[in-house]
Parts: structure tokens; C-alpha cells; sequence
């Protein structure tokens, strides 16, 4: 129980708790002092340097900032004094004398022109503009008072009051560490960097400064006018609350629209984001405005035949495809599906749903292809991105689902992060990383790769790429030879130990230190920093499951957990990063060929005698193929139509040639989206569907949170709900659905899947997000799984030891240099929504393929210059950058460009328990391109 | 919406990229030197003083290696005056930097005219001139140092003169008493004795107690009480020195540590000894590089002696920048960062350096502690006028005859110190004014020359203090409102940007008393309330004294 403060506030007694601020007290009392650089909200410190919001105390010389100012017993706290008040008017009157007029100001409704005008202060007619007269026009060696280089960020100084929020919301919040307050006195200046123009300097443009800013000094371009000097849009036509659509970490987002146009967004105060965002999720909105929306449903045209290469960018889409009507489109859409099914058997039917959809859509098409075409051949991305993990820890703890929220890293004692990228990849998740590792928390950064967390790590390990085994092994041999594992846990809760044990007996430090390349001495300090620490754990990427041994990657992590009882406790834990917004709904949703809802089992006798039971149809009880499956088994003929809805695996599948190969075989392909994308130019039919932003539904992030999103804008043209569109397909196809709305999608889902229990409808969209598993309708959820043992047969854990076992195809005379691939900050995926927005695509506008400087200058290359990647599946153009994140040897490539597509040249090769391909590891060479040669 | 970017952004990653010659230069640099960040200003001097200025390569480099952000490390070299950022593209500065300065005494000394003359001699491609606040030379004003050499007073001939000697420009080391001649006068028995445990911690603070004394940096805390505090902290503990004599017309802990630095060095080992701190971090203005090599080569003596660990004592250097001498701004600058000073509560006391409890102490109050404990609290608290207990330092500069450093009794008038201590007003010159305490005390009229010169009491009442005792003495040749407006410079040259009223009203003012015309006072007034009411830290608070006393007590110089 800590101890409560009573004071005197404006003469009546008051109490605060320990810790509470004059500030925070007197807001609860109901009178908010004006504050400017106090911004209240989660994550800022007060910082008491405006001082607007001075009080007075008795017996004190001076007022006291009351944002940071804690009451002791007793005090005598007056706000409303004429001194005190003295003093808050002349604040406001100092900066204002220094400000551009309120109309003429970047944003004239800021919080600053808010408190000043509720003082009746508009400027100052006797106090002169530091701006006047020379003194501040620069010695030519400073860059301007406004910037406008960012794309989407206007800065103007001349607003700005040196209030430190925006330093804050770089470096504290969301630990970017761009923004700093250089020079000093009345020179006091925010800079980027070096005081580098904001577009030119190391700034990811996560917007969190202009969020943070009270006077509109860093402010959107997109509520501005063209000069990015004045607000231009000064009202919505509304606001609403919603769910950004791009990665995992399932960031809340309010929405504002003014005439069907998202014109800004905001971070919320969700559960995993606290009210921060990223590039993506806050400027890049507008791909669902973008003018390549598909507006009415297309046929393909008699005389276009379907090839794996052919290549629409800049082709004109109408002389491939006709427009139209929905009846037609619909009908060529079932027709194609049903004759394949009533001739060959619904086995050579297989559909691709979307880690991008709702958890409703993803349990509609689940249910389309399992009760319409009585197969199981249906999947989505999640199996080109975590399936491995998926595999090894329903074998080895029974549930596929984070064990803890990301968010717990604040509660750790030492965070492990393993082939993942979060400041790229889950740039939110990631500040909670870099939070912690300021607060003195061990952060261990394993990647083949440099990172920019390795800046913030206690310990960073560079280790050879495909050598995660090997690593982990030897940190597990150093636990149980030291004896540091928990032996109490393990007796209590772990099967497979001894095993381990014997396993791992040869797995010194020192015989994997030339394997991994991290030397012995590194190897036991984090294994003893991991074992020992009171709470640590473990986050990792697709650096672990995109390989062969994927699977043993995973196991590796699960066995350290278990053995030293790192799990089941906060701070503690397994979080593979998951990297979809809705891929773990998804996944949950059935959108997987093995398993129904909840990963129960196809297999299952029981299991499916209830769905059968659900759906009124007999089910299939064999196993699905999987995503490369599936390429493959067209390409053998037995798959002969397929409905894609929001995955494109023209870009985001292995081996490219061979995929799009086989989507141009296919007799009968649909494809529902919201753009032609490149699996949509091998299509029969093209259903012009719905962006996040249209629809409502739920969504699953990668901390196990439902959350709600709500439509924001009206759908372009003849575009539809994507949930209408597969049970209008569903009634083609001779089903009989009745769902009168999404709502009523939600409540069937959840009715079969038990992990949704006490999650109604209503309560989410009364709660906006909610934890899964839930206890009780009125409890929150369990954000810590296995504090009382695992989901498995005997609720214990179980340990699979690992082997060494090398990548696929390993570098060689031919082709010497390792070719990884991945993503961008900015663009997501296959690029299909990012690079059409705007701002995202100004800031990674061409494909790319970086080397590190020294292997660049080594093999006479330039960086800037065209080159050519080859592997033995293709080769592909690119821009060379230049990059000591890049370890020698290597080449990394982004997959998300159409005209450098890096899938061209991956290895298709699976990983045998997760039907994972080893996007992360293949042979390659580079060639500089003569320019002759460089097409565009 | 105004979408701009750059195509050349494709063959790099975001922002400025590490140069590999640039990170070779700055690992040469740094060589086996931790890189911890609070070594951050250090490891930035390593470089001005090498390569002359900061390129920003060096920068992201420096940043590089240290694992900060490039953010991190140009704010903090943003903010302080001895460096010299160099962007890609701009010129690096002339090879020979001529300071001037240009506070209060020298100013009176013809500062102005010998910038002007300098700028028109012997400025150029590879001399530069600048303008400098107090380097403690006020008693030789006017000052300057060319690079490190020290000129005082200086004329343009003499400056011509050194220029034309050529580099170095290193500075003439006093004479002062070493370790071993410092030992050889019973140095250090004293603190063998406390370490022995014969003299405790509580006898030294009652001691302290009986002789009165206060902490001599300006705040006049008493020294003793302050230890108590300290030691009322749960450790591990750390201590502080503030060597940071930066305001204006003090010159006074230069005078002892440029004699007799081991005086100075033993109080600071006896005091950390007593709080049981582990480490001390004796914090010296880069303005004096004499004492800077002193210390470092004495500071060696005592380890090299066996009378402190290695490390034990570490010697950190300023910048140019006289908010460092707020206690709670030099700790931050001895954390390597911008010296803002910090809000109280906590003081640092409880939380200092690197948030443990920390004693700090000026110069000047370690220096007694040997003469207090070998002659006794009475000798000491005798030395001073009735009621007030004790002898000071008194930096005297301006028009009196024989300026310097006096000791004379706490409790003093300025009249006594004018015509006792400083050979009565210099030639040609009646006295008409006074600064009893540097910039920040105010500045009282001839008229009240009877008042007792000590912390509190009747200067409080004046709106004036004593602070370092550093006392500027005008005379009929020199205008009030001038002074001030050389005063208001400072302030606003020095303030550190981080509240309002400071930041915005230091240079407001400076705006108003420059603007011809009559003076706004009702601007000037408010002004004055808010910052003296609503300033985080004792600059702001204190800067409007000169303002207010300009309107108070000189209005026939408005």
C-alpha cells in the first residue's frame, strides 16, 4: 500500500498519492493548470521547463512548475494567486512575442493558441521577435527555420518554444534518437542529427514529434498547404477509432477523414502501442485512396492467354481483362471453382486467405474451401513466416501463441532478440526493447546482420548466418554444464531433458565458437546473463523460421526457456514477433490446412464430427498442402483452381519463376483484392474487394489482443466487402450462409473456437481490445500463458534437441556470396500497399540490393550503381547500396519490389516440419550491370 | 501535400554514413580510453584539440564508437563555446583563435576597442577573433588569450607581438608548490590522520560548525550542515569539486590552485573521506589551462605517491560554459551531457552524480579545511567582522588602484575594501558604483558603501548577495545602464536555453535596453517577475538584479 500526501490545494485539502504530481492532482480535482511541455500523456515525463504551469507554495521563494512538483504533507499550494497567475501570463506572452501570428501560424488550433487564447493572449506588442533584425539570421552555416525535406513532415521553427517534447518523443519514447535540443539560450534549437535537414537525416519519420509537438512547429504536410507553412484543413468530417492495417504489433490508431480522405492518424492509447506508431502506420494511409484501386470486377479477356512471365507494370490492365458486371464476375467465379470441384474433386480446389483480412474473413474462406470443397488445401502467408515456430512450440509447449506480451520486455531483466529486426519490422514493439535497454535491462541482439539495436544491446553477437544452432546449442551446453538451469522447473514441468543433456555434451563454446563465429568468452556470458537473470525473454523473427532447420531454430529457443524456467511468468517468455497485423488471427481462425479453429486437428475424428456437426457437411480428414505444396502440386497437375483473396504469392513466394509458372497453369484462378497485383495478372476473374479502412472486423496482433477496426472510408466504385464476397461465392457454390452482418461472422467463429471464450462481440467493440484467453466476461485477459504447466497431453513442456545441419544451398565457386532477403521499414511485404502510398514510396522508391562498403570497394563496385543478383533460379536488377549493417559476403534484398523482386531468387526449399522456405539463407553472385544493360 | 525526396537516398541508408577514415582518426584518438558517455565532452576535447574543430564526421564517427546517437553527441557539442562544429562543405576555423574578453571589467578596461583594433589587424584567414566571457583575469584587464596564451592586459601591440613569435600558443605555467614541497610543509598529515580515524567525521563537521564555515562558490551553504546531509544518504556516494569559477569578476580559486593546489586537493580527499565517497570529480573551466595541467600533473603526483587509488580523483574538463557552474549543471556535465540545471527537489545531496547521493564543494571552502583544523574553528571564525564569522576571498576589479585577490574579513564594506585593501579608487576615478557579487548580486550605488559585505543580512534585503565574492567597482566614468547591458549580454549568452523566463527573458531584455528611446519598464518589470519567480535555476532568477537595480537606484544614467 503505498502512502498517500495529504496538502492544501487552492485552500481545500487534497490528498496524492506517492509518487502523484501538483499537476495530476489538480486535474483530478478538476482544474487543469495550462501546460505546454508537460503533454500528459503515457510515456513523457514531465519535464517542468515551459513553466506554464506555474503554482505557488507557501513559504517559498520562488513559484514551483507544478508538472514536477510532488506535495509533501501539508503543503500550501495556491494556483490561483495573482503572482502565479502573473507569471503564466508573461510565459505565454514571451513565446508568443517570438511566434508567427496565430493565422499565420503551421498549425492555428494547436494546444499552444488553445491555452493562449483562453488567456486572451495573441501575441506581444512590446516585447520584440527574436526573428526581428539580424541576430538571427544565421552565419549561412545553418539550414533554415523551416524544412520541409521530410515527405511528409513540415518543420517551422519559428513556432517552435524549445519545449523538449519532440527530444522526448525521440529519444524517450520512441527511442529513435534523431532529435536532440542543440546550441543553447535563445538559440536553442530541436536538430536532426548533426543538424541535418530532417529528409536527409537518419529520421524513420514515425511522426511521433509532430504528435508530441503543442504548437504545430512539426507538423503533417497532409493537413497543410502546399508551402507546408499553414494548416490548410481545419475541420473533419469525422474521426474515428480503428486498428493500423500494416504489422503485428497492432497499433490503435484514430483516424481522421475529411471528404472520404484520411487526412491524418494518430497512435491511440491501445495495449500494445501506448499511443505510438510508425512510418507505415501513420503516413502511409493513402494506398487505399490510391487511383490503382480496382473499382469494378474484371473478366479475362478470350484472347489473353495467361504466362508465367508476363510482366503488366505499365501495361495497360484493359487489354488483358474486360470490366464486368458483378452478376457475370461472380458466376465465372463459381462456375470455374465448381466445375474443377464436380469433375476432378474438390482436392484440386485450393484457396489463399490473408493474414491482412479479419479474423472473420479468414474463418469465412476456411470454411469455404473445407465446406464447399471438402479439403483442408487451404493456407495463408503465416506458413512463409513462422510456421517453423509455429511447429516447434505446439510440439514443445502445446500452444502456437506468445507465452507474453511483447510489452513485457519493460518487466524483463534481460530481453533476448534472435533474428528478428523490430526497428524495421515492428518498429513499436521495438521501443519497448530500446525502453528497457535504457532502464539498464541486458538486451542481447543476435543477428547476422548489424542492427540499429545493437546500439542499445549489453551484448550484440554478429554470428555467420544459418549458424543459429550452433549458437544456441552451445549457450544451452553452458547452462546445463554450469548447472545453471532450473532444476525444480524442470523436474516440475519438462519432458526430454537428459536428452537435451546428452545432446548438447559437445557443444562447448569453444567447439562452436569458429561455427557461429561469436567467440567462447561471449558465448557463456549471455548464456550465464539469460539462465541467471531473475526474468528474461526471448523475441525472435523470421531470422529463425524462413530456413531449413527453421523448426530446430525454434526448438533451440523452447529448450532454453524450459530448462531454466524463463516462461510462465512475467517478464518471461517465448514471443515469436508476428508479423502480419492479423496473422495470428488468422492463424487461429483455421486459415491453416492441418487444423480447424484453434489448431485442432483435421485428423481428429471428434474434432471434425464437431465441425461437421457446425457446417452440415462432411469434411475432409486428410491433411492440406501448404503454400509451396500447393505451387508444386499444380505444376504436377493435381491443383487445378484456386481463389486468392489478399496474398500475393506472385511476390512473396520462392523460387518466382516457378510460382507464377504455376499460377499461369491454373485453369481457373479468382483473385480478390484491392489492387492488381501481381498474382492477379494470371487471374480468370478479379473481384475488386475492401481496404482495412472500409471494413469493420477484428484482428489478432502478435500479443494475442483482439482488437477492432471500424470503416473509415467508402469503398471506391462497384468495390465490396470481402466478407460479401466469399459468402455470395459461398451461395454459387451451393452453400447455404446466412449472415445478415460481421458481427454475426464473429459470434459462429467464436462459438468453435474455445480460446475466444468469455470475447463477445460486444465486448470488444465496448473494450476495443481484449486479451485472449479471458477468464471471466467482466476479467481481463491472461497476457502471461503456462503459469500453471502447458497445454500439452501431460501439461508438460517438451524439449526436441537440435542438430547441426547446414543451410540448403551453400555458397560455392559459382555463386560465392550468401543472398538473404527481408524487408524495409517502409514498405510492407510485397510492397502492394506501400508503394502506393505516397510518402512511403518517396522514401524507399526503388529496388535495392546492399552490400557492405568494404565488400563493395573490394569488388570494384559503386555504390548507387545497377547490379545484377543471380542465384540458379534467376537473377534481378537493383539499385547496389551501400551498408555496414551488411556482413561481408553477403548481399541482403528486400522482396517488396516489382521490378527488383527478390523471390525471383530464393531458394525454394522447405523446412520438413514447418513447410517453411529458406527465404533467409542462398548462394548467389553480383555483377555490376553496364549501363547499357540498366533498363530502367 | 508537398512531397520532396531524394534520389540519391537509393545507395545508402538514411542519414549521414560513417566514414572509415573519420572512425580510424577518432579510434586513434581515443585509443584505450573508456568509452563511456560521460566521457562524451572529454573525448570531443580530444579532437578540437587535435584536428581544431569538430567535423561532423568526426562527430558521427565519435558517435559511432561511443554507441550514442549523432543527435546526442552535436547537442551536447552545440552547446558548449570551446567547440567548433565544422558541417560538410564549411570551412574550418582559423588555426589561432584570439578570446577576448569582453565581461564587465575588462569591458571598462577598453575591451571593445581592442576587439575592434584586433579585428582589423590581425584577423584573417588564420587568426580569428572572438569575444569571450570572464577568464578570471579581471584584475589584469583587459584579458585575452591567444590559443592558450594568456595576455593580460593586453594591447593589440603585445598580441601582434605573440602572433608574430608564432605557434605554440601554449600558456605560461605559474609557479606553484608541488606535492612533495607541499608535504614538506606538513601537507597531507591532516588527512592522514582522518583516514586514521583520529580525527572524525563528526569532529571535522563541528568543527566547520564553530568556524563559520560556508560554502564559498556563492550559495554559502554551510559546509559542515551539507556534509551531514550527505552522509544521511545511503551510499555508495560520490563527490564533486566545482571548479567552475565562471562568474564574472571572479578569479579567486584560480589564484589558490595557480599557488597552492594541494591545499585544495586535501580538503577535497578529507571531505570525501568523511561522506565515504568513491570518487571525486573535480570539474575545472576550460578557461584556465593552467590549472587544468597543474591539476593533471599534481593529481599524478598523488597517485604516483600512493595517497589516492588511481582514478580516484577525475579531473574533468569544461567547455565554455557558465551554467557548469551550477552544481546541478556541472553534474550533468560531468555525465557528458548539456549543462541544464536540474529541478530541485531532489537536491544533489541525495541525488547527484550518476543519481547517487553527492557532496559537492567549491574550491575554495576545501581549501580552508587544513587551515581550520590546524589553527583551530576560533582562528578562522575570528578572522571575520562582528557576526560575521570568517575570512574571505574577495576578487576585486574595476577602478581601484591595486586589484586582486584580497583576504579580507567576512562582514567587510566596500569602502573598507577600497581604501584598506585596494589602495583607495584608481587615478581619475570616483566612486560610484559597485557589484558586490559578480553579474548576478546587483549592482548598488557609492551611496551605500557601509554595508556589511557577507551572505544574507542586509544585501539580501537590497535585493543583492555576495556570492563569490567577486566585487566590480565603477566609477563616475562608466554608465550603469551600460554595465547592465553588458551584464544582460552574459546572461542572455549563458543562459542554457531550457526554461522560459530565462531562456526568453534574458534576451528580451537585452532587446528592450538595446531599443532606443525610453525604456519600456512595465515590460522590463514583468519581465523581471517572471523570471526571478518562475526560473528553474539561479541564473535566471538572479539575472534581473542588475536590471532592477539600473531602475532603482541609477535612473539619471537611463
Amino acid at each position: 500500500m503505498s502512502k498517500t500526501i495529504n496538502f492544501i490545494l487552492d485552500g481545500k485539502t487534497v490528498s496524492a498519492a506517492e509518487g502523484e504530481t501538483i499537476w495530476e492532482v489538480a486535474k483530478r480535482e478538476g482544474t487543469r493548470i495550462p501546460h505546454l511541455c508537460h503533454l500528459d500523456k503515457p510515456g513523457y515525463r514531465p519535464d517542468g521547463n515551459c513553466r506554464a504551469c506555474m503554482v505557488e507554495i507557501d513559504g517559498e521563494r520562488t513559484l514551483a512548475a507544478s508538472c514536477v512538483r510532488k506535495p509533501s504533507e501539508g503543503m500550501k499550494v495556491s494556483i490561483d494567486t495573482e503572482r502565479a497567475d502573473a507569471a503564466r501570463r508573461m510565459v505565454f506572452e514571451l513565446l508568443a512575442a517570438d511566434m508567427p501570428a496565430q493565422a499565420e501560424s503551421p498549425d492555428n488550433q494547436s494546444d499552444f493558441w488553445a491555452w493562449a487564447g483562453s488567456m486572451g493572449i495573441s501575441g506581444s506588442d512590446r516585447l520584440p521577435s527574436k526573428f526581428d533584425g539580424a541576430e538571427d539570421a544565421g552565419n549561412g552555416s545553418r539550414p533554415g527555420i523551416h524544412d520541409v525535406s521530410n515527405p511528409a513532415i513540415a518543420v517551422n521553427l519559428d513556432a517552435c518554444i524549445a519545449c523538449n517534447a519532440c527530444v522526448r518523443a525521440c529519444r524517450e519514447v520512441q527511442v529513435n534518437d534523431v532529435l536532440g535540443m542543440a546550441d543553447r539560450g535563445s538559440h536553442s534549437i530541436p536538430v536532426f542529427d548533426i543538424h541535418d535537414p530532417m529528409g536527409h537525416s537518419t529520421c524513420v519519420t514515425c511522426g511521433e514529434c509532430v504528435q508530441a509537438c503543442p504548437t504545430g512547429a512539426l507538423y503533417e504536410k497532409s493537413l497543410m498547404d502546399e508551402s507546408g507553412r499553414k494548416r490548410a484543413i481545419q475541420e473533419f468530417d469525422k474521426v474515428v477509432d480503428s486498428v493500423c492495417p500494416f504489422c503485428g504489433v497492432g497499433c490503435q490508431t484514430t483516424v481522421y477523414v475529411k471528404d472520404n480522405r484520411i487526412v491524418q492518424v494518430d497512435g491511440r492509447n491501445g495495449p500494445a502501442n501506448e499511443n505510438r506508431l510508425c512510418v507505415k502506420g501513420r503516413f502511409g494511409y493513402d494506398y487505399a485512396m490510391s487511383p490503382e484501386r480496382l473499382t469494378r470486377p474484371l473478366i479475362r479477356r478470350d484472347d489473353a492467354p495467361k504466362a508465367g512471365d508476363m510482366d503488366l507494370r505499365g501495361v495497360d490492365p484493359m487489354t488483358i481483362f474486360r470490366e464486368a458486371t458483378w452478376d457475370e464476375a461472380m458466376e465465372r467465379a463459381a462456375s470455374g471453382l465448381r466445375t474443377i470441384r464436380d469433375r476432378d474433386g474438390g482436392d484440386a480446389i485450393a484457396g489463399f486467405g490473408s493474414a491482412k483480412g479479419s479474423n472473420e474473413e479468414a474463418y469465412l474462406f476456411q470454411k469455404l474451401i473445407r465446406q464447399g470443397f471438402q479439403t483442408n488445401n487451404v493456407d495463408h502467408c503465416t506458413r512463409l513466416c513462422h510456421a517453423s515456430s509455429v511447429a516447434a512450440l505446439m510440439e514443445g509447449v502445446g500452444s502456437g501463441a506468445v507465452s507474453a506480451p511483447f510489452t513485457d520486455a519493460l518487466k524483463a531483466d534481460c530481453i533476448v532478440v534472435i533474428g528478428a529486426r523490430p526497428t524495421i519490422n515492428h518498429p513499436v514493439a521495438a521501443t519497448y526493447f530500446k525502453q528497457a535497454a535504457k532502464r539498464g535491462k541486458k538486451l542481447i541482439i543476435m543477428d547476422p546482420r548489424r542492427q540499429d539495436l545493437m546500439r542499445h544491446a549489453s551484448h550484440a553477437l554478429q554470428f555467420k548466418p544459418g549458424t543459429d544452432v550452433a549458437m544456441l546449442n552451445a549457450l544451452i551446453n553452458v547452462i546445463i554444464a554450469e548447472g545453471l538451469y532450473d532444476e525444480q522447473y524442470v523436474q516440475a514441468n519438462v519432458e526430454g531433458f537428459e536428452a537435451l543433456k546428452a545432446k548438447v555434451a559437445n557443444f562447448t563454446p569453444e567447439a562452436m565458437s569458429d561455427v557461429c563465429g561469436i567467440d567462447a568468452d561471449t558465448l557463456r556470458d549471455v548464456a550465464r546473463t539469460y539462465a541467471t537473470s531473475e526474468r528474461s525473454i526471448i523475441f525472435w523473427g523470421m531470422g529463425i523460421s524462413q530456413h531449413t532447420h527453421g523448426t530446430d531454430n525454434s526448438r533451440c529457443l523452447i529448450a532454453l526457456s524450459l530448462i531454466t524456467g524463463q516462461i510462465g511468468r512475467e517478464g518471461t517468455g517465448l514471443h515469436p514477433l508476428r508479423g502480419q497485423n492479423n496473422v495470428q488471427g488468422a492463424s487461429d481462425a483455421g486459415l491453416i490446412p492441418m487444423v480447424f479453429p484453434d489448431y485442432r486437428s483435421v485428423e481428429n475424428a471428434d474434432v471434425r464430427g464437431e465441425f461437421e456437426d457446425l457446417w452440415g457437411r462432411t469434411l475432409s480428414p486428410v491433411r492440406g498442402l501448404t503454400v509451396v505444396e500447393i505451387i508444386d502440386a499444380i505444376h504436377a497437375g493435381q491443383i487445378k483452381g484456386m481463389y486468392i483473396m489478399g496474398e500475393n504469392p506472385a511476390m512473396s513466394d520462392p523460387d518466382q519463376n516457378h510460382a507464377r509458372a504455376a499460377l499461369a497453369e491454373l485453369e481457373h484462378l479468382v483473385v480478390q483484392d484491392i489492387f492488381l497485383t501481381e498474382t492477379a495478372w494470371h487471374a480468370d476473374v478479379v473481384l475488386p474487394a475492401s481496404a482495412h479502412a472500409e471494413k469493420t472486423g477484428t484482428y489478432t496482433n502478435t500479443n494475442r489482443q483482439v482488437q477492432v477496426g471500424r470503416p473509415v472510408l467508402d469503398m471506391p466504385g462497384e468495390a465490396r466487402q470481402d466478407w460479401e464476397l466469399i459468402a455470395d461465392l459461398a451461395g454459387r457454390i451451393g452453400l447455404d450462409w446466412n449472415y445478415s452482418d460481421i458481427s454475426d461472422v464473429y459470434t459462429e467463429m467464436a462459438s468453435t473456437m474455445p480460446s475466444l471464450n468469455n470475447i463477445s462481440w460486444e465486448r470488444l467493440v465496448g473494450e476495443d481490445a481484449v486479451t485472449y484467453p479471458a477468464d471471466a466476461p467482466d476479467k481481463p485477459g491472461n497476457e502471461i500463458l503456462f503459469a500453471r504447466g502447458f497445454p500439452t497431453p501431460d501439461g508438460r513442456g517438451k524439449i526436441v534437441p537440435a542438430d547441426l545441419l547446414p543451410p540448403d544451398e551453400l555458397p560455392d565457386e559459382e555463386y560465392p556470396m550468401i543472398l538473404t532477403t527481408g524487408r524495409l521499414l517502409e514498405h510492407w511485404h510485397t510492397g502492394a500497399m506501400t508503394r502506393r502510398a505516397d510518402v512511403l514510396d518517396a522514401i524507399e522508391p526503388e529496388g535495392i540490393a546492399a552490400m557492405n562498403p568494404r565488400e563493395i570497394e573490394r569488388m570494384g563496385l559503386t555504390a548507387g550503381q545497377m547490379i545484377e543478383v543471380e542465384t540458379r533460379r534467376g537473377t534481378v536488377q537493383a539499385v547496389l547500396r551501400a551498408d555496414r549493417e551488411v556482413a561481408d559476403g553477403m548481399v541482403f534484398m528486400p522482396f517488396c519490389f516489382a521490378e527488383s523482386p527478390a523471390n525471383r531468387l530464393t531458394n525454394p526449399q522447405l523446412d520438413p516440419f514447418g513447410k517453411i522456405p529458406e527465404f533467409k539463407f542462398c548462394a548467389a553472385s553480383v555483377r555490376p550491370l553496364p549501363m547499357a544493360d540498366a533498363a530502367e | 501535400m508537398n512531397i520532396q525526396v531524394s534520389r540519391k537516398r537509393s545507395a545508402k541508408p538514411k542519414g549521414r554514413q560513417i566514414d572509415e577514415s573519420a572512425l580510424k582518426e577518432v579510434r586513434d584518438l581515443l585509443g584505450e580510453r573508456p568509452r563511456g558517455s560521460d566521457l562524451l565532452i572529454e573525448h570531443l576535447h580530444l579532437i578540437q584539440d587535435r584536428y581544431g574543430c569538430l567535423s561532423a564526421a568526426h562527430l558521427a564517427a565519435l558517435a559511432e564508437e561511443m554507441r550514442l546517437a549523432q543527435a546526442e553527441v552535436y547537442e551536447v557539442a552545440s552547446f558548449y563555446d570551446h567547440f567548433d562544429i565544422v558541417k560538410e562543405g564549411e570551412a574550418p576555423p582559423p588555426p589561432v583563435t584570439i578570446r577576448v574578453c569582453d565581461s564587465l571589467s575588462c569591458m571598462m578596461a577598453g575591451a571593445e576597442a581592442l576587439i575592434a583594433e584586433l579585428e582589423n589587424s590581425v584577423a584573417g584567414s588564420d587568426v580569428r577573433v572572438v569575444r569571450a566571457p570572464c577568464m578570471g583575469a579581471c584584475d589584469k584587464a583587459p584579458a585575452l588569450r591567444v590559443g592558450k596564451a594568456e595576455i593580460a592586459p593586453a594591447a593589440a601591440e603585445a598580441v601582434k607581438a605573440r602572433l608574430d613569435k608564432g605557434a605554440p600558443f601554449e600558456p605560461q605555467m605559474p609557479d606553484h608548490q608541488t606535492l612533495a614541497a607541499y608535504q614538506a610543509d606538513g601537507g597531507y598529515a591532516l588527512l592522514a590522520r582522518v583516514r586514521a580515524g583520529e580525527i572524525t567525521a563528526d569532529a571535522l563537521i563541528e568543527a566547520f560548525g564553530n568556524a563559520g564555515l560556508r560554502g564559498l562558490g556563492g550559495a554559502g551553504f554551510p559546509a559542515g550542515t551539507k556534509w551531514k546531509f550527505v552522509r544521511g544518504y545511503p551510499g555508495p556516494r560520490l563527490m564533486t569539486v566545482n571548479g567552475d569559477e565562471g562568474e564574472p569578476g571572479t578569479f579567486k580559486d584560480r589564484y589558490y590552485l595557480e599557488r597552492d593546489p594541494h591545499r585544495a586537493l586535501e580538503g577535497a580527499m578529507i571531505a570525501a573521506h568523511a561522506v565515504e565517497a568513491d570518487r571525486i570529480y573535480f570539474y575545472m573551466r576550460d578557461e584556465y589551462p593552467e590549472v587544468l595541467r597543474i591539476l593533471a600533473d599534481e593529481i599524478a603526483a598523488l597517485e604516483a605517491a600512493g595517497l589516492c587509488e588511481k582514478g580516484f580523483i577525475e579531473l574533468r574538463r569544461g567547455a565554455g560554459a557558465y551554467i557548469c557552474g551550477e552544481e546541478s549543471a556541472m553534474i550533468e556535465s560531468i555525465e557528458g551531457k548539456r549543462g541544464l540545471p536540474r529541478h530541485r527537489p531532489p537536491y544533489i545531496a541525495e541525488v547527484g552524480v550518476f543519481g547517487r547521493p553527492t557532496l559537492n564543494h567549491n574550491v575554495e571552502t576545501l581549501y580552508w579545511i587544513r587551515d581550520i583544523m590546524e589553527k583551530g574553528p576560533d582562528w578562522f571564525a575570528a578572522q571575520g567582522k562582528d557576526g560575521h564569522p570568517g575570512m574571505r576571498s574577495w576578487s576585486v576589479s574595476g577602478r581601484v588602484k591595486d586589484p586582486g585577490v584580497k583576504i579580507a574579513p567576512a562582514g567587510v564594506t566596500i569602502r573598507e575594501l577600497i581604501d584598506d585593501h585596494c589602495g583607495g579608487m584608481a587615478e581619475g576615478h570616483t566612486f560610484k558604483a559597485y557589484l558586490p557579487g559578480g553579474a548576478s548580486g546587483g549592482i548598488l550605488p557609492a551611496s551605500m558603501d557601509d554595508v556589511p559585505l557577507d551572505f544574507g543580512g542586509k544585501l539580501a534585503e537590497l535585493n543583492s548577495f555576495v556570492g563569490s565574492h567577486a566585487v566590480v567597482v565603477l566609477s563616475d566614468k562608466d554608465s550603469v545602464k551600460d554595465a547592465t547591458l553588458n551584464l544582460l549580454k552574459f546572461f542572455k549568452h549563458e543562459s542554457c536555453g531550457q526554461c522560459t523566463p530565462c531562456r526568453g527573458g534574458t534576451e528580451k531584455m537585452v532587446a528592450l535596453l538595446q531599443k532606443g528611446g525610453a525604456l519600456d519598464e512595465e515590460a522590463l518589470r514583468d519581465l523581471e517577475a517572471v523570471m526571478r519567480d518562475a526560473s528553474i535555476c539561479g541564473l535566471g532568477q538572479a539575472a534581473p538584479n542588475p536590471v532592477n537595480h539600473l531602475l532603482v537606484h541609477f535612473r539619471e544614467d537611463l
